[in-house]
């Protein structure tokens, strides 16, 4: 019997492997990281983990993972989603001092979901996707829900892979987008976060993400993005993409030993142990484009290998490593030594971008207010633009107010899309398509007007003010100056060296988020008012219902024996018996 | 009974109670009571007693846990010694060049910020400025809060002492902040040219919104921004050796910060041994003592004068580690200052007067004012019953008075208590009333009169208030037009044509009120209506009195410093002259009646009537207080202050500075309303900078306008 049973495990045992081996050959992992310095000092570090799993985008799918994580395949299954893009950030992206990064996101948590067209009943799905979103990333994007959510028509069409629309136009009622501006991101996003990596953090460059190090950025940006893309160049079929990503921007001034120099071990507390072994590629990119005669720096140990990248007519330089390649003892550390005249310099002489925008609250008091958007237009021709604006409930905005105006002179938008909002239900929807005149500065600026909330609307904070999220600017640009973003139709990093494109480079920038300060009751005053109220209730009701409740009567008093006692009882029962 | 049929506005019955007949007796006695009380009251706050300690508010500022690591103040030394040599490049302009060189060199993000005067007075005239800041992003926030941290530049040239310290200082911070990662919110770093107007100007354009009048100050527009402010401070230091800090807090308008920020720096201040101050004085060493007190009061009336002008006096001192302190102090802050007062008044550096405190005392000194105006309106209205008979009612005596008195203060008592024993006494009482009615001459007429002169009394009373306050506003209105016809016509300097203009308008005011009014006077109607004269003589003083007594009341919540000047000042003026029924005859009364409304503008009216001394002091009380001439009086105790020696000589010299004090006041009160929109300047005050004195001065003008604007 036992012999039997022996070999019984060992059949299913190899049969395992068998299934887990042909289940290798669809499914792809790579991990990369690209390090670019900026302006000022600062050090712009971009993890990317992707998973490339050649399966159809079906629920059936996720039943059997293997690189893919399958906790979040499950969710994605279960609510019918097409394609999932999750933020959570911790500071604002400096578009005018730092280029665009990579992925763009907005400060706090954001997360933008296309729905799969046979969904039935998508707000429910919307509520209960954020739900479980929220439990597997120990974030509150359960907050998220109606009175915070909108369906805009043109600014965030599908990313990925698109399967025929009926009648060839997207249903932008399967799209839900919500943000959190207030959403604080910490190690506790993090940790739920890295586990859905293959390698989570054993081993690989997940093994650099520190806790204690990468919160001492000025900005750090984690995101999940899910889609569908083509499996071949044909787009016949489809594959299921997953990008993890890690946004870190690092300021030598507080981690660096002065002169701008860094080294893995002074961003991320350590070196690197070696590549995880699940990974087909482990690679390591240092943006050496600026490393000119003013701005010098020499990396340790020298790359490997020198890109020389080509992409909108700028030519740039990338230093690449390959970890799998390197041994896993001593740990490898990538140090950048700046020689010396650069030490005082002020840093890599980046041109402003072609576009960039912020935004800023006018007007002082609590009664009325004014937001203004500056969309700069550096290029030297026009620039079609698309302006997002989710406004919450709360601040009631006047869309007569509205009033764009370029280099003074106001200018019509060519499409424009406003839905009003409804307290506590909806927030306003506000989507404008726009031509920036070359070479402009065009202010987007409208009122509003402050309100008071119901008292239980109101945090325990109160008076640290109320968040009002970011605007979305979209655009096409023609060059791809500052430009580090992915291309539409590849996944690496590495895809996008040499990817030109002819109709220009998207570039979808958030601005900041705005702090707004309600007229807020002082709510030590009801406290003192209810203790004040307590008290003097407590000491009157007493003495005041004894006066009011008893009456003042002459008796006799008699002497009684036992027996007019007991008679007394009596005749008390009789009379109750009577009545 | 009879006379509500009358159409009167009240129950004339209902002042007939025995508290309302002492309250009439001795209401001229309770005023000046409760006027001393007030004042006494007002003067025992600075008392320990009366007052109490300060305390933090808000625990999010965490004071105690800040440990401060400031190591820059070599590096403060060095940019001190390079300012000193740029300021020599630049006799009269902030070192531009060299301050966004440095500033970029620390990577803030530097920018620029033009703005524009054009003069609201004279034709054409333009100034231009530039601030230089320099924000620090912070690395643990997304640019939603913002602190800021000022430094007026003033070039060699300047008349004020120079600021150049402070800027190393800053920038030394500056230098040593950056490298911290803590921070959670932006800090701005403004330099700033041409003092207030400078920060006026970059507030303005950071909100997006004009404070003073459209066009005057053009704000320009910023091309950075760091989320909502927070907190400011202003590090004004005069030299590299620090002996104490001088903290100063009174702002535009008479705001102030909220105490917790007042606390949080005097307590730096006390943990570092610095020695710290409030009005460059130190805190009274027994406050138990007579001695003590005279000092906290002192350094509490500096306080309240300075509040009252309502301009912020700018120089905020501090010291390197005590604005680390702070800083990291309001970094620590969750949520915006909202916990502890807005308004208080500081006595010493560790003790302050809250608004519940302070406000009971100037309740007294213009309670007077209510309980006078009650008075008069029962006098009158006991004019009204008695005169159309008052020779009749005072033939017969008391007997009259008597039953009148049984009829009303105690008819309903008296109603109640008979009702079982003796119900004819009540209609008694009607009948007696009845008959009493039927002894008039003619009932029917004497309705008519009454209700023609309250009619005519109302509106003339109206139509003098009215037209005072029209002048008010007018005056206000006209600086423009005034200052243009002196520079155009007569080539007259702007504050000289200013200030002609308005004596010209007071004199012209003065003699034309009274003129107007005697001639009114003269014919029985509309000023005296009918043969009744004392018509619109009390209403009018009823409405200044309650009118004065609201906007005090008003003005003190804003800015109580002004409110509690203000009472001081007008309140025993305005009660002592009472339109009594005095030998001195209707006229008189009638004039001082409104001149607590318009001022001392009419009271010179009753000079025909000079001989009679009481009469004589109120009209001379009165001229004083006319805006033009306190103003003047003003500028000159000021002047005999600051310069005994040529007081002591009293030449023409003498005059001269003290004529060039006044005018300057009023234009640089001007010019401050139309720039900053400082309101102050209509209530009453107005701010002398005299370029020659190079001090300060507040004098008082204008105070009519206060109450159209204010």
């Amino acid at each position: 019997m036992r012999p039997t049973s022996a070999f019984y495990v060992v059949y299913l045992f190899v049969n395992c492997l068998k299934f887990g081996f042909s289940e290798f050959n669809k499914d792809r992992f790579h991990e990369e990281l690209l390090i670019k310095p900026l302006l000022g000092g600062r050090i712009y570090s971009y993890f990317q983990f992707t998973t490339i799993w050649d399966e159809e985008f079906k629920s059936e799918s996720f039943h059997h993972c293997h690189l893919f994580p399958r906790a979040l395949g499950e969710v994605v299954a279960r609510h019918n989603v097409r394609e999932l893009h999750i933020s959570l950030t911790q500071g604002t992206w400096r578009h005018e001092k730092w280029g665009y990064p990579v992925v763009d996101a907005p400060p706090g948590a954001e997360l933008w979901v296309w729905f799969k067209d046979d969904t039935k009943d998508v707000d429910s799905e919307w509520k209960h996707l954020t739900g479980a979103l929220s439990g597997l990333l120990c974030a509150s994007l359960n907050f998220i829900g109606g009175s915070n959510s909108l369906s805009p028509e043109m600014s965030f069409t599908p990313s990925g892979r698109v399967e025929d629309y009926g009648n060839g136009k997207l249903n932008s009622s399967y799209l839900k987008y919500a943000t959190l501006p207030r959403e604080v991101v910490c190690t506790e996003n993090l940790t739920p976060w890295k586990k859905l990596l293959p390698c989570d953090t054993k081993i690989g460059l997940s093994t650099l993400l520190n806790a204690g190090y990468i919160y001492n950025t000025n900005y750090l940006s984690l995101g999940i993005h899910l889609k569908p893309i083509c499996r071949d160049e044909e787009c016949s079929t489809s594959s299921i993409e997953l990008k993890q990503t890690v946004s870190l921007v690092y300021d030598t001034a507080i981690v660096g030993n002065g002169c701008q120099n860094w080294s893995l071990r002074s961003l991320f507390g350590r070196g690197l142990e070696g590549h995880c072994p699940l990974a087909s590629s482990s690679m390591i990119y240092v943006d050496i484009s600026q490393n000119t005669s003013s701005f010098a720096f020499r990396l340790d140990p020298p790359p490997d290998n020198i890109i020389t990248t080509l992409r909108g007519g700028q030519i740039g330089q990338l230093a690449a490593y390959d970890i799998s390649q390197m041994p896993s003892y001593p740990l490898f550390n990538l140090a950048a030594h700046h020689i010396p005249p650069s030490c005082v310099n002020l840093g890599v002489n980046i041109p402003p971008p072609l576009f960039h925008a912020s935004r800023y609250i006018i007007g002082y008091g609590q009664e009325r207010g004014g937001i203004v958007t500056r969309v700069y237009n550096n290029h030297r021709q026009e620039l079609e633009v698309l302006y997002f604006e989710n406004i919450p409930w709360f601040l009631p905005v006047y869309m007569h107010s509205l009033h764009i105006t370029s280099n003074g002179k106001s200018i019509e938008p060519l499409k424009k899309r406003y839905k009003p909002g409804v307290e506590r239900k909806r927030p306003y929807y506000l989507e404008i398509l726009l031509k920036l005149p070359p070479r402009s500065v065009t202010e987007i600026s409208f009122n509003f007007d402050y309100i008071f909330l119901k008292w239980q609307e109101y945090p325990p904070d109160a008076n640290h003010g109320f968040y009002v999220g970011s605007a979305v600017l979209t655009t096409y640009l023609p060059y791809a100056r500052n430009y580090t973003a992915s291309p539409m139709d590849g996944s690496l990093i590495a895809s996008s060296f040499n990817n030109g494109s002819k109709h220009g480079y998207i570039v979808q920038l958030r601005t900041e988020v705005l702090l707004v300060s309600l007229p807020t009751p002082d709510f030590s005053m009801p406290y003192n008012v209810i203790c004040l109220a307590c008290t003097v209730v407590a000491l009157a009701f007493g003495p005041l219902h004894n006066i009011t409740t008893k009456r003042l009567m002459l008796t006799n008093i008699q002497k009684r024996g036992a027996l007019d006692w007991i008679r007394s009882k009596f005749w008390w029962k009789a009379k109750v018996k009577s009545d | 009974m009879k006379f509500k049929k009358m159409g009167l506005l009240t129950d004339p019955g209902a002042g007939r109670g025995k508290l309302t007949q002492v309250l009439v007796c001795h209401h001229s006695k309770l005023c000046a009571l409760s006027y001393i009380g007030g004042v006494i009251w007002f003067t025992l706050l600075a008392r320990d007693a009366f007052n109490a300690g300060t305390y933090f508010s808000e625990n999010a500022l965490l004071p105690g846990l800040v440990k401060e690591e400031f190591d820059e103040s070599a590096i403060a030394k060095t940019y001190l010694s390079e300012i000193n040599d740029e300021a020599d490049r630049y006799p009269d302009a902030v070192p531009y060049p060299w301050l966004i060189a440095k500033l970029k060199q620390l990577n803030l993000d530097t920018y620029t910020h033009n703005f524009t005067l054009h003069y609201p007075l004279g034709p054409g005239r333009k100034f231009t400025g530039k601030n230089v800041y320099g924000i620090l992003r912070a690395p643990r926030g997304a640019s939603t809060e913002a602190l800021v941290l000022t430094v007026p530049y003033r070039p060699p040239n300047s008349i004020h002492p120079t600021t150049a310290p402070s800027l190393a200082l800053a920038l030394s911070l500056a230098k040593f902040f950056r490298k911290q990662k803590y921070w959670a919110k932006d800090i701005i770093f403004l330099v700033t040219e041409h003092e207030q107007l400078g920060v006026q100007a970059w507030l303005e354009a950071y909100h997006g919104v004009s404070c003073g009048r459209d066009g005057v100050l053009d704000a320009g527009s910023l091309s950075g921004r760091g989320g909502s402010i927070q907190a400011a401070i202003n590090l004004e230091i005069h030299s590299d050796q620090v002996a104490s800090i001088d903290v100063k807090i009174e702002g535009l308008n008479g705001q102030l910060p909220n105490l917790d920020l007042v606390n949080l720096v005097h307590r730096m201040c006390l943990k570092e041994g610095i020695r710290h101050t409030f009005k460059d004085r130190d805190d009274p060493r027994d406050s138990e003592t007579y001695e003590g007190w005279m000092h906290a009061f002192h350094t509490l009336m500096l306080m309240v004068f300075t509040q009252a002008s309502g301009v912020p006096n700018g120089n905020h001192g501090l010291f390197h580690r005590v604005v680390e302190r702070v800083f990291r102090s309001l970094n620590n802050l969750l949520e915006r200052f909202h916990q502890s007062f807005f308004f208080y008044l500081l006595p010493a550096t560790d003790r302050y007067i809250s608004i519940g405190m302070y406000m009971p005392p100037l309740g007294m000194i213009g309670g007077g004012l209510l309980i006078k105006a009650f008075v008069l309106w029962l006098k009158m209205q006991e004019d009204k019953e008695s005169s159309p008979y008052s020779e009749k009612s005072r033939r017969d005596g008391g007997e009259v008075e008597e039953k009148r008195e049984n009829g009303d203060s105690d008819k309903e008592a008296k109603i109640a208590e008979d009702k079982e024993e003796n119900k004819e006494k009540g209609n008694n009482d009607e009948e007696l009333r009845d008959e009493e009615c039927s002894k008039l001459p003619n009932p029917a007429s004497f309705k008519e009169q009454g209700v023609q002169s309250i009619r005519n009394g109302l509106a003339w009373a109206c139509a003098v208030f009215l037209s005072a306050h029209v002048i008010g506003l007018a005056l206000l209105s006209s600086t423009k037009g005034i200052t243009v016809i002196g520079y155009e016509y007569l080539g007259l300097p702007t504050e000289f044509s200013l200030f002609i203009g308005f004596v010209i308008a007071s004199l012209l005011l003065i003699v034309l009120f009274p003129v107007v009014c005697s001639s009114a006077s003269e014919k029985p109607s509309p000023c005296k209506s009918q043969s009744n004269g004392t018509e619109w003589a009390p209403f009018l003083n009823i409405a200044a009195l309650l009118e004065l007594a609201t906007v005090l009341l008003a003005i003190s919540m804003h800015n109580f410093s002004l409110g509690l000047v203000y009472a001081v000042v007008f309140t025993p003026s305005a009660l002592w002259i009472a339109p009594t029924k005095s030998r001195f005859g209707i006229e008189a009364v009638t004039i001082e009646g409104f001149a607590p409304k318009v001022k001392s503008k009419t009271s010179p009216a009753g000079f025909y009537q000079l001989g009679k001394l009481r009469k004589g002091i109120q009209r001379i009380l009165w001229l004083p207080l006319q805006p033009i001439i306190l103003l003047v009086i003003v500028s000159l105790i000021y002047t005999a202050v600051m310069f005994p020696e040529e007081f002591a000589h009293f030449d023409q010299s003498f005059l001269t500075r003290a004529f060039s004090a006044a005018s300057n006041a009023l234009t640089f009160s001007v010019v401050d309303s139309y720039a900053y929109g400082s309101w102050f300047k209509a209530v009453s005050q107005s701010r002398a900078k005299p370029g020659a004195l190079g001090g300060k001065e507040t004098t008082s003008f204008q105070p009519h306008i206060a109450f159209l604007s204010g």
